[in-house]
C-alpha cells in the first residue's frame, strides 16, 4: 500500500484538527474538575457519541472485521445481545447511582456503598489496565502502520502518543471527548463507502449469502449445538458469558465509557446518554462486521475473480487482524485511501486517549487524592491531573515497546484484564440492589472472582491458549474460553458476595440512602414528552434489537 | 462569531469540508485521484459538512 500526497495531506488535516481541539478547550479549563470531569457541563449529543467512541478504538474496529471474517453475522451478539441489553440497563437502573451519588468515578461509587479497600482493590487494577491498554494500542498502531504503510516503528509510536499527549494534556477529558465525536464521524463516515462498494462488487447480501456456509451468514438459527457454529458455544453460554456478564460487565462498570454519561449536565442527560448512544451502536454491525463477512465472501470460488484475499501470516493461516486493512488498500484510490488510514489511526487515538483520561481521572481521585495527598488547593491537583497524564502516556509507550518485544504480553494483558473486568458487574449488581451486601462481602466476592477466571482458564485450551494448570477441558474458540471464563468468575463472586455478606455486620440504611435500589428516591418523569423519558426510549430499543435478531436469525 | 469557531459541530464540519475539498479538487485535477469513489465521497463529504457547519448556534442564548 502506498500514500500519495493527498492522502497525507488529509492525515495532517486530521493531526492538525485534534491538536487544534485541545487548544481550542485549553481556555475554558480553570479547576481539576474542568480538567478531570468535564464540570459536568458537556451537551447530550456530545457526551453519547462520546460514550460509543471510547468503545470504537482500534480492538473494536479491527477486532471486529476480524471476527466478521472468522465468524460470521454471529459477531453481531456482541451488540444485538451484548451491548443494546446492557446499555439500556446502564440507563434505567445503574445511572442514578452514579450521577445521583455525585461519585467522580466508578470506583469513588464503591467506596461511597462499601470501603476504602474495596475502592482500592478497584482503582488500582482499573489504573494498571487503562494504562496498559493505551500501550497495547499503541503498539498495535505503530505496527500496523510498519506492516500496511512500512512507517518506520519508532516515529509511529512517539508521533500518535505525541498528539494525543498535546490535545489531552491542554484539556482534559473535555478536549478527549470532543476528539472522540469527531473520531466518530471519521470512523463511520470514512469506512461506510468500503461497505457500499465491498458490498457491491461481491454482488450484494443474497450472492454473499448463497456463496458461504449458512453457519456464517445466522446469527441464531445453529447456536442450539457448539459444534454447529464456528464460534463453537451453545446459545446458553453465549446469552449468559457474553449477553449478561461480559457485556454488563464492560458496559455498566467500566469507567472508561461510564465516565462519558457522568460528564453529562443533569440527571436526565446521564440516563439518556447510554439509550441515545445505543441506536448508533445497533447500526454499527454494519460498518465493523459487515466488511468481514463480505471478505470471506469475496474468498469463495465463484467470487475469487475479484480479485481479493485476507492475507496470511507466516505459518500460512489467514491474518483475520489484517482483513479491515487490506479491504481499505484493495477498494480505496488514493484520496479516500487517505481517509481510511486516516479512520484506522483515528480508532487507535481515541482508544489511548480514552484510555489516558479515565486512568488520570481514577488516579489523582482515588489513589493519589484519597491515599497520598488529601487536604491540598485546587490548583494542585490539576497539576497533578495533567502530570499524570504525561505520565500516563510515558508508561503507554514503555508498554508498546514491552509488547514489541515480548509478542505474548498482549494476549497475558488482556487475559488479566478479563480476570479482573468479569466478576465486577457482580459486586455492583449485589451492592446496587441487595442493601444487606457488605463491604467484606464485595471485596472477598471480587478476590475470588477474579482467582476463579485464573483456574477457569488454566483448566481449559482453546486455539492453543489456557491450560498452563493442566488441559483438562478443550474449547473450539478463544472467544467461547472467554465466556466461560467470565460465566465461572462471575458466579464465584456472586456466591461469595452473598456468603461473605450474611456473615458480616452491613452498613445502616441511613449510610446507603442513594446508593441502594430499595433505599433511594426514583427519578421521576411524567413532567417529560414520552420521548425524553427514559423508559419508554428504552423499550423502543429493545423492540427494535429484538427485531434485528428475528432477521438476522 | 469566535465562539462560533470553537462549537464542536463547526469543528467536525470545517474537517470534512477540507477533506472534501481535498478528494473533489484532486477528482478534478490529478488523474491519480480521478476515480469515481473519491468524487462520491467527497459530494457526500461536502454536504455533511456543510450541514454541520450551518447547524452550529450562531450565537449562545443569553438567559
Amino acid at each position: 500500500m502506498k500514500l500519495h500526497f493527498a492522502d497525507y495531506l488529509i492525515i495532517i488535516v486530521y493531526f492538525a484538527f485534534v491538536i487544534t481541539v485541545g487548544f481550542v478547550i485549553k481556555r475554558k479549563i480553570k479547576s481539576s474538575n474542568d480538567f478531570l470531569s468535564s464540570g459536568r457541563n458537556i451537551p447530550l449529543w456530545i457526551t453519547s457519541l462520546a460514550f460509543i467512541s471510547a468503545n470504537l478504538g482500534a480492538q473494536e474496529v479491527l477486532g471486529m472485521v476480524a471476527s466478521g471474517a472468522k465468524y460470521g453475522i454471529m459477531t453481531v451478539h456482541f451488540y444485538w445481545v451484548g451491548a443494546i441489553f446492557a446499555m439500556v440497563f446502564l440507563a434505567v437502573f445503574m445511572m442514578p447511582f452514579y450521577y445521583g451519588s455525585k461519585a467522580r468515578s466508578v470506583p469513588d461509587y464503591l467506596s461511597m456503598r462499601f470501603d476504602e479497600k474495596t475502592r482500592g482493590l478497584n482503582a488500582v487494577s482499573f489504573a494498571v489496565m487503562t494504562v496498559f491498554s493505551s500501550g497495547i494500542s499503541l503498539y498495535a498502531l505503530a505496527k500496523l502502520l510498519e506492516v500496511i504503510l512500512h512507517w518506520d516503528f519508532d516515529v509511529s509510536i512517539w508521533l500518535a502518543a505525541g498528539i494525543v499527549m498535546i490535545y489531552t494534556f491542554l484539556g482534559g477529558l473535555t478536549s478527549a471527548v470532543y476528539n472522540e465525536v469527531l473520531q466518530f464521524f471519521l470512523i463511520v463516515l470514512g469506512l461506510s463507502p468500503l461497505v457500499v462498494v465491498a458490498l457491491h462488487d461481491a454482488g450484494g447480501w443474497s450472492t454473499i449469502k448463497a456463496n458461504l456456509a449458512p453457519q456464517l451468514t445466522h446469527a441464531w438459527k445453529y447456536m442450539g449445538k457448539a459444534d454447529e457454529n464456528p464460534m463453537g458455544i451453545n446459545f446458553m453460554s453465549l446469552i449468559f458469558g457474553l449477553g449478561f456478564v461480559m457485556s454488563f460487565g464492560y458496559w455498566c462498570t467500566d469507567f472508561l465509557v461510564v465516565q462519558r454519561a457522568m460528564i453529562a449536565r443533569n440527571m436526565g442527560d446521564a440516563q439518556r446518554t447510554p439509550v441515545v448512544a445505543a441506536l448508533p451502536k445497533m447500526l454499527m454491525p454494519l460498518i465493523v462486521v459487515l466488511p468481514g463477512v463480505i471478505a470471506i465472501a469475496l474468498m469463495q470460488p465463484a467470487l475469487q475473480s475479484k480479485g481479493y484475499s485476507i492475507p496470511t501470516n507466516a505459518s500460512g493461516q489467514l491474518d483475520y487482524t489484517m482483513t479491515l486493512p487490506s479491504l481499505i488498500a484493495h477498494y480505496y484510490p488514493s484520496g479516500l485511501l487517505g481517509v481510511g488510514i486516516t479512520a484506522l489511526i483515528a480508532s487507535f487515538m481515541s482508544g489511548m486517549a480514552g484510555n489516558v483520561t479515565a486512568f488520570n481521572s481514577v488516579f489523582t481521585y482515588d489513589i493519589y487524592q484519597s491515599y497520598f495527598v488529601k487536604h491540598k488547593s485546587d490548583k494542585h491537583y490539576l497539576w497533578v491531573g495533567k502530570f499524570v497524564t504525561v505520565a500516563g502516556i510515558l508508561i503507554s509507550i514503555a508498554t508498546a515497546y514491552v509488547a514489541k518485544s515480548f509478542n505474548n504480553i498482549n494476549d497475558f494483558l488482556q487475559l488479566v484484564f478479563s480476570f479482573v473486568n468479569g466478576p465486577l458487574f457482580a459486586t455492583f449488581l449485589l451492592g446496587m440492589f441487595w442493601k444487606r451486601t457488605t463491604s467484606n462481602g464485595a471485596f472477598f466476592g471480587l478476590l475470588a472472582g477474579t482467582i476463579a477466571a485464573a483456574l477457569t482458564h488454566g483448566l481449559t485450551i482453546a486455539e492453543g491458549k489456557g491450560g498452563w494448570i493442566a488441559p483438562m477441558f478443550e474449547i473450539k474458540s478463544g472467544m467461547g474460553q472467554a465466556f466461560i471464563v467470565a460465566s465461572v468468575s462471575w458466579i464465584a463472586n456472586f456466591c461469595t458476595t452473598i456468603i461473605v455478606s450474611l456473615f458480616t455486620k452491613p452498613k445502616p440504611d441511613e449510610a446507603l440512602k442513594g446508593l441502594v435500589y430499595s433505599l433511594t428516591e426514583k427519578p421521576k418523569y411524567h413532567e417529560q414528552k414520552w420521548y425524553l423519558r427514559v423508559a419508554p426510549l428504552a423499550i423502543l430499543l429493545l423492540v427494535i434489537t429484538i427485531i434485528l435478531n428475528l432477521i438476522f436469525f | 462569531m469566535q465562539k462560533r469557531f470553537t462549537e464542536l459541530s463547526f469543528i467536525i464540519g470545517s474537517f470534512f469540508l477540507i477533506a472534501s475539498l481535498i478528494l473533489l479538487i484532486g477528482y478534478f485535477t490529478s488523474s491519480l485521484l480521478h476515480a469515481d469513489l473519491n468524487m462520491y465521497a467527497g459530494i457526500a463529504f461536502l454536504i455533511f459538512g456543510l450541514m454541520m457547519i450551518l447547524l452550529t448556534p450562531k450565537t449562545k442564548k443569553v438567559n
